[in-house]
């Protein structure tokens, strides 16, 4: 995998984290570009380059900072979504405890790209230190004149908010996070309006993801042919990947978009752990559905992840090998979702709450047959029925494992008990009523 | 065809609806029903229970059709005609009923219960789960009026909804999240909201039900009746429930045009008020004691009475129409007075007379959709969640539309979060109505000049206010309309139950006008103008009248004065009472005629928009109590005389000849004067909505609820200046008489302002008002720390006023 | 006691001075995390006066502290240990470091709190640190590829009054501490 890293170039140079190594490094130079920039041209770079969203939805980035209306009388806003939750995935954390100054340049500059004066930083709780990295970098970025009454000595301002959730998967849906923001509860919400045009306190806001935006900056100083020189036509540029579970190095590293998963798994992760077996991997997270070791060679980009039935969502991959029982990690996947179901909607609340317990069920050796067409209509009961992504999320766990691993979960009922497992476990009472 | 309408196809029928129209509603008008659960036509769009599901013809997904609004050309199917439409709504169902106890038979919802309508429907026999259900301690109140059991809630979220976006009273809210989420309210803090019930009502399942109604009947035992309710002048609709002749329940009707789909917690849950053990349905003479009488004798003696006496008639505020015609009528053509008003709070004739014509022509009325869509509202003494709630919906659903309102009152209301207040002492609303006084009132009247004629005044009943808001409205360009509480206040003056004015707002002073009655109703008593409401009592008081015919009132709850009112009953030949009961009158009264409740006779009622509503009688007259005004043709035929009318056809054709639109000239209403300010403090005085007045009365749960105990609300300021502190004891002060209270310090009064309940259990005000509602006080510490909650000290020899109250 | 006062109101007076006028509703969370950082949960008490604070209702304050993860309502550990089953952790082994926590902080499954009050231990989702899983934090401070006896291990010290180093970032001595910072009151200083 031979490229000039872009997002991880500065990665072993300890400095960047600071701002004068930021500097030093080369940083806030597209920032300083932008200045100079109209807004509409800033725009039109980011168009040109065809940046796509890195949260998971890959919509455009040039064409949802163009959707802004800016002649509503309200101000407007940029958020940036660092609720960085989905399972699987933590290459945003590790941009920002490395690089915080990229994401404020981007930041900076996507406020500047759509008028916006003040802009929030959405981090999730848990990344408590990475909260404490940004406002460190947010101070220095206002004593360096990046942030405040004078962008880069523009005359104009820019300030950045960091608001901290509070342990909420459904926060990084971008409706929710606005809720969140606003102090409510973290509960998406029925588009349109859409937050271009009624977003944070209903003014036209564009919401973005960390690793979209720091991009930017490059995008900007570079140009957006030099970014298209990575990646593939419909999906250019590098993308942060995830891989963990069971491989010898899991880690976040920085590839080209279309790397096959093969080359990702052997030459970045370092191959399976111990030698062992693959089975099965998420290539974006557990919300996208698993694929199995007959699709080691598919291309990590958003098309050829989507023919393979799958979808790229944020590259976060996790493998499972041949000790690994599908079902159980099924189980754990959607015991998630009903984990995190923000309630609002019968299809994720109730789906993913009995789909959880039947699964326990089945892991635990109460399967019935019946089990596994019901699985099979609480799968399709929940695709695409519920309010937000988050249902489909059960659904695709649900779907995938009976669609690639149905022998396993026969094997399960027909054993009475988890192939893998030496013994019967006894169930929790609350698991079975009768 | 127009732009804002949209044509679409929906299971094969075609239809056009606005532009903006969910699907869901359109399909209504093709009578097809889409079954829901989250979706309520006058909540926001959920999309939260997803039972909705259609398919929409070139996407690749279902759509909740509560959440999609109209395209042109669009192809829908429904359940009736899309296998996927139809399966996705079983299996939401299945969803659904999995963790419902399915406890319909012990259910207060079953037999009306839109879940178990869909379950009968569509559901499936049995469950496939045999996982256990979550269970949740049941059943929990959140408040003295409702109870949730959160296993039966399916979380659609209407009640927090209605909390959020129509009452704003967020008590009531959705907890935690995913399978755990829960309808709950805060420890400590129950759904204290004049309008909580209509949170029972709008639960599409049994989850949240009425502590009153709890086990109470099933919907097969229930006689419903459509009426119109009774409490105030709001004109809501509702449906009224009996079990056996027993009123057992009443929930809201629909009625875009006046109550949306809502009523206040009072119309709800105070509804006992005919079937009190008081009521007395039969005629009573005094002889050695009050003995019961035929309806001729009484009548007989009640013409006797009045035969070349001097005769004042006073009413309450919730006569019907037809009763109010015909007691005007009575008065001035059989018993020769013009000493006849029904107003608790007297105002300029130039201001009655704007508000009857008003009502006779509906291309002059005020309406809650011109409220709806104002710009502007200025509202002028009137606490409108206190004194007229649907009205005061209104007003929070204008500001959700943008509407910017502002509120001239000597207190804070509710409409606090969605408007901005300029507190006022009593008295001072003409000054600062004149403009220049206050910025936020002057960028008002400012807002209502540029509002193109959409600007609305809407007054109350505060001394003064309405005058001042006339004014202020002319002068702005703006539209005016007074908003008397009671149910019957506009009706009443309508009918001409008013010193000066006939029916339709005719001035009798007026030759013109008054030969216009006179084709009707023949000559017509020609002695200038009668006297006021306290002008009625201060006279008979003062043996200038022989008379005193109540009807539906009782001076001493009601009258701004109660030892005035005693001397007054005291001080007469004859009382007479038309009521449903006697109460405090018993010792004063002569005769005794048992009028038929408002549930038991047919008629009309007016409300404040002006809008006359039929409501029809949902059982027989108890006893042998008539209609009132049966008993005014039957006094007028016993008087030897006739009002030409012996039905309500026959009524109604007359009323119709003078009640119809007509030309009228008016005058600018006199505002008072602007009073100087000086130093002293102005109490200011009114029924808070739940009070202690007959109507509430048997409504214990409504009182636990809603009741507040009588305090004293000063201003910090004043508090300050004459040492008082908040919780501690006041001594009230009046020319009147005097009351210990607990002090309530607050900067939601206006500084100058005092103001008391007027009518609270333990507290009667008008045992300190000296015939108005506002008086002069004073105001002192009481030193001793264990002050009595309240202690009423009358001036004068008269003993205490019983509790006071508001009649019928 | 009214918490908001002196000291405290000034605190939450800067954390609602972040936001734009008028939105001071959006310090609701930071004022939960303020509120658990002097009581080591969010008490009924709190939820009223953050309530007051904004002028909103108690119930409205409930509803969102009780739909976060990160505010502990019921009695917590002066420390609380968040173990990471979720599935990158749990195929490296997290549910025996899940259930070494219980047994080392001597807190029983569905307890909220060991005996003697010190620990807190919570089953946690995707912490974030998927690289280095097993995922633990103990008062919201990172430990990387923790091994039961790693955890075993963080529970002692915690246990002879040591703070142990994390993974990354600096220690925070308590879960009232980490709170504190979570409300962006912490000023840490520049490494």
């Amino acid at each position: 995998m031979t490229f000039e890293p872009r997002l991880t170039r500065n990665w072993s140079n300890a400095d960047a984290v600071g701002l004068d190594g930021y500097v030093a490094a080369g940083g806030y130079a597209g920032l300083k570009n932008a200045v100079t920039m109209s807004d509409a041209d800033i725009v039109d770079v980011v168009k040109a380059s065809g940046l796509r969203g890195r949260g998971g939805a890959g919509f455009p980035t040039g064409m949802k900072w163009g959707f802004v209306p800016r002649d509503t009388g309200k101000p407007t806003y940029v958020v940036v979504n660092f609720d960085e939750s989905e399972p699987g995935t933590c290459n945003n954390r590790e941009l920002v405890e490395r690089e915080p100054h990229r994401l404020l340049e981007g930041t900076a500059i996507a406020a500047r790209a759509i008028g916006c004066e003040t802009a929030f930083i959405y981090v999730r709780g848990e990344y408590l230190w990475q909260s404490i990295v940004l406002e460190r970098a947010i101070a220095e970025a206002y004593q360096g004149g990046y942030l405040g009454g004078d962008v880069a000595g523009s005359g104009t301002r820019v300030d950045i908010v960091l608001h901290r959730g509070a342990g909420a998967y459904i926060c990084g849906e971008e409706t929710a996070l606005l809720n969140s923001l606003e102090g409510l509860r973290g509960q998406p919400r029925l588009r349109p309006p859409f937050p271009a045009v009624e977003g944070l306190y209903a003014s036209p806001t564009v919401i973005n993801n960390v690793e979209t935006l720091m991009n930017v900056p490059d995008i900007v100083e570079r140009g957006a042919d030099w970014f298209r020189e990575l990646g593939t036509e419909k999906s250019p540029g590098t993308k942060m990947v995830t891989i963990s579970g069971k491989v010898e190095r899991p880690g976040n590293y920085e590839i080209a978009l279309g790397t096959p998963f093969r080359q990702v798994l052997e030459e970045l992760g370092g191959g399976m752990l111990g030698g062992g077996t693959l089975k099965a991997w998420t290539p974006g997270g557990s919300s996208t559905p698993m694929l199995t070791a007959d699709q080691v060679d598919t291309g990590l980009d958003y098309e050829s992840l989507s023919a393979a039935g799958s979808m790229l969502g944020t590259a976060a991959i996790m493998v499972m090998d041949e000790t690994d029982c599908v079902v159980d990690c099924a189980q754990r996947m959607v015991a998630f979702y009903a984990h995190e179901s923000c309630g609002k909607c019968t299809p994720c609340r109730e789906g993913s709450w009995w789909a959880t317990r039947v699964l326990a069920r089945i892991e635990h050796g109460y399967g019935r047959e019946v089990d596994i067409p019901l699985m099979h209509d609480v799968g399709k009961n929940t695709l695409f029925r519920a309010f937000c992504a988050l249902a489909d999320g059960t659904a695709s766990v649900i779907n995938s494992s009976l669609q690639h691993f149905s022998e396993d979960y026969e094997e399960h009922v027909r054993l009475g008990r988890c192939p893998l497992k030496d013994a019967h476990v006894d169930v929790p009472a609350e698991v079975v009523a009768s | 065809m127009s732009a804002d309408l949209v044509t679409l196809t929906i299971d094969g029928k075609e239809v056009t609806v606005p532009k903006g129209t969910l699907i869901i509603r359109a399909a209504e008008q093709v009578g097809v029903e889409i079954p829901r659960f989250c979706d309520h036509p006058y909540l926001a769009p959920a999309g939260a229970c997803r039972q909705c599901y259609v398919q929409i013809e070139g996407q690749p997904k279902l759509a909740t059709s509560c959440t999609v609004t109209v395209a042109p050309g669009m192809i829908v199917s429904t359940q009736n005609t899309s296998d996927a439409a139809r399966e996705a709504q079983v299996a939401n169902l299945e969803f659904l009923l999995l963790n419902h106890p399915l406890d319909c038979p012990i259910c207060d919802r079953g037999g009306e219960c839109p879940l178990q309508d869909q379950a009968l429907a569509f559901g499936p026999g049995e469950s496939r789960f045999i996982e256990a259900k979550r269970v949740f301690p049941k059943p929990v109140p959140m408040s003295p009026l409702i109870a949730l059991d959160r296993e039966r809630c399916v979380l659609c979220a209407r009640c927090t909804r209605f909390c959020d976006e129509i009452s704003g009273d967020r008590f009531l809210e959705l907890y935690a999240r995913g399978a755990g989420e829960r309808v709950s309210i805060a420890a400590g803090e129950d759904l204290r909201s004049p309008f909580s019930g209509n949170v029972i009502q709008i639960c599409p399942v049994g989850a949240l039900t009425s502590i009153p109604y709890r086990f109470v009947a099933r919907p097969f035992d229930l006689t419903s009746a459509d009426s119109v309710c009774r409490h105030c002048s709001a004109g809501c609709v509702v449906r009224v429930d009996q079990r056996r002749g027993d009123v057992v329940r009443v929930l809201a009707r629909e009625h875009p045009e006046v109550n949306d789909a809502w009523i206040c917690d009072k119309g709800r849950f105070a509804f006992r008020h005919d079937d009190l053990p008081t009521r007395i349905t039969t005629p009573l003479v005094r002889d050695r004691g009050l003995e019961p009488a035929s309806f001729g004798e009484a009548l007989l003696q009640v013409a006797d009475a009045c035969r070349q006496a001097r005769v004042g008639v006073l009413t309450g505020g919730r006569l019907m129409d037809e009763d109010a015609y015909a007691l005007a009528k009575l008065a001035r053509t059989v018993l020769g007075t013009n000493d006849l008003d029904h107003r608790r709070v007297p105002q300029p004739v130039e201001v009655d007379r704007r508000a009857a014509l008003m009502a006779t022509d509906r291309d002059r009325a005020v309406t809650y959709r011109d409220l709806e869509r104002a710009p502007v509202i200025v509202v002028v003494g009137l606490d409108a969640e206190q004194e007229i709630p649907i009205l005061h919906l209104r007003l929070r659903k204008a500001a959700a539309r943008g509407a910017r309102i502002v509120v001239v009152h000597p207190r804070e209301t509710r409409l606090h979060d969605v408007g901005e207040h300029v507190l006022c002492r009593p008295g001072d609303e003409t000054r600062l109505l004149a403009g220049g006084a206050d910025a936020t009132m002057d960028a008002a009247l400012a807002a209502l000049s540029q509002a193109e004629g959409r600007g609305v005044v809407i007054a109350g009943e505060r001394p003064g206010a309405a005058a001042a808001a006339f004014g202020a409205a002319e002068a702005n360009g703006a539209r005016f309309v007074l908003a008397t509480r009671r149910a019957g206040d506009r009706g009443t003056l309508v009918a001409g139950v008013h010193p000066a004015l006939g029916p339709g707002g005719r001035r009798l002073d007026d030759s013109a006008e008054r030969a216009e009655l006179e084709r009707v109703w023949g000559p017509v008593m020609s002695t200038g103008p009668g006297r006021a409401s306290m002008d009625i009592l201060r006279a008979a008081a003062d043996h200038e009248l022989d008379v005193l015919y109540l009807i539906g009132v009782d001076p001493l709850r009601d009258a701004p004065d109660a030892a005035l009112a005693r001397r007054a009953l005291q001080n007469v030949d004859t009382v007479v009472v038309q009521s449903l009961e006697l109460g405090n009158l018993e010792p004063y009264v002569t005769v005794f005629l048992p009028a038929a409740s408002g549930f038991e006779r047919p008629g009309h009622l007016t409300d404040w928009e002006g809008r006359g509503q039929r409501m029809w009688p949902l059982r027989p007259a108890a006893g042998i109590s008539r209609p009132d005004w049966e008993i005014f043709a039957g006094l007028a035929a016993a008087a030897g005389g006739d009002l030409g009318f012996e039905t309500l056809d026959e009524l109604h054709e007359e009323m119709g000849r003078l009640l119809a639109p007509r030309e009228a000239t008016e005058e600018a209403a006199q505002a008072p004067e602007a009073q100087p300010a000086d130093n002293g403090l102005t109490l200011v005085t009114y029924p808070l909505l739940i009070d202690d007045g007959r109507m509430v009365r048997d409504a214990p749960d409504l009182h636990e609820a809603l009741g507040e105990p009588p305090v004293v609300e000063v201003n910090p300021r004043d508090a300050e200046a004459h040492g008082l502190a908040d919780g501690l004891g006041v001594r009230v002060r009046t020319a009147a008489g005097e009351a210990v209270l607990p002090a309530r310090v607050t900067d939601r009064i206006a500084a100058g302002a005092v103001f008391v309940p007027f009518n609270q259990p333990g507290f009667a005000a008008n045992t300190v008002l000296a015939g108005a509602f506002t008086v002069s006080v004073e105001l002192e510490a009481v030193e001793s720390p264990d002050a009595p909650e309240s202690s009423v000290a009358p001036a004068g020899d008269a003993e205490p006023a019983t509790v006071a109250g508001e009649s019928a | 006691m009214p918490m908001f006062e002196g000291a405290v109101l000034d605190d939450a007076r800067r954390i609602i001075g972040r936001y734009p006028a008028s939105r001071e509703r959006s310090a609701i969370m930071p004022l939960l995390y303020l509120a658990q950082s002097i009581d080591g949960m969010v008490t009924q008490d709190a939820l009223r006066e953050i309530g007051r604070l904004l002028a909103i209702t108690t119930a409205e304050v409930e509803a969102v502290a009780t739909f976060y993860s990160m505010y502990r309502l019921r009695p917590t550990g002066e420390h609380v240990v968040n173990v990471c089953t979720n599935l990158a952790c749990k195929l490296r082994g997290a549910e025996a470091v899940y259930e070494a926590a219980h047994e080392a902080a001597g807190v029983a499954h569905g307890d909220e709190r060991s005996d003697d009050g010190m620990f807190t231990v919570h089953e946690e989702e995707c912490l974030g640190v998927c690289d280095h899983a097993p995922a633990v934090q103990v008062d919201f401070c990172n430990h990387d590829d923790v091994t039961p006896e790693r955890m075993r291990g963080l529970i002692a010290s915690l246990r002879g009054g040591d703070v142990p180093a994390p993974a990354r970032g600096p220690a925070f001595a308590s879960f009232k501490a980490a709170s504190r910072a979570l409300a962006g009151l912490e000023e840490v200083p520049a490494s």
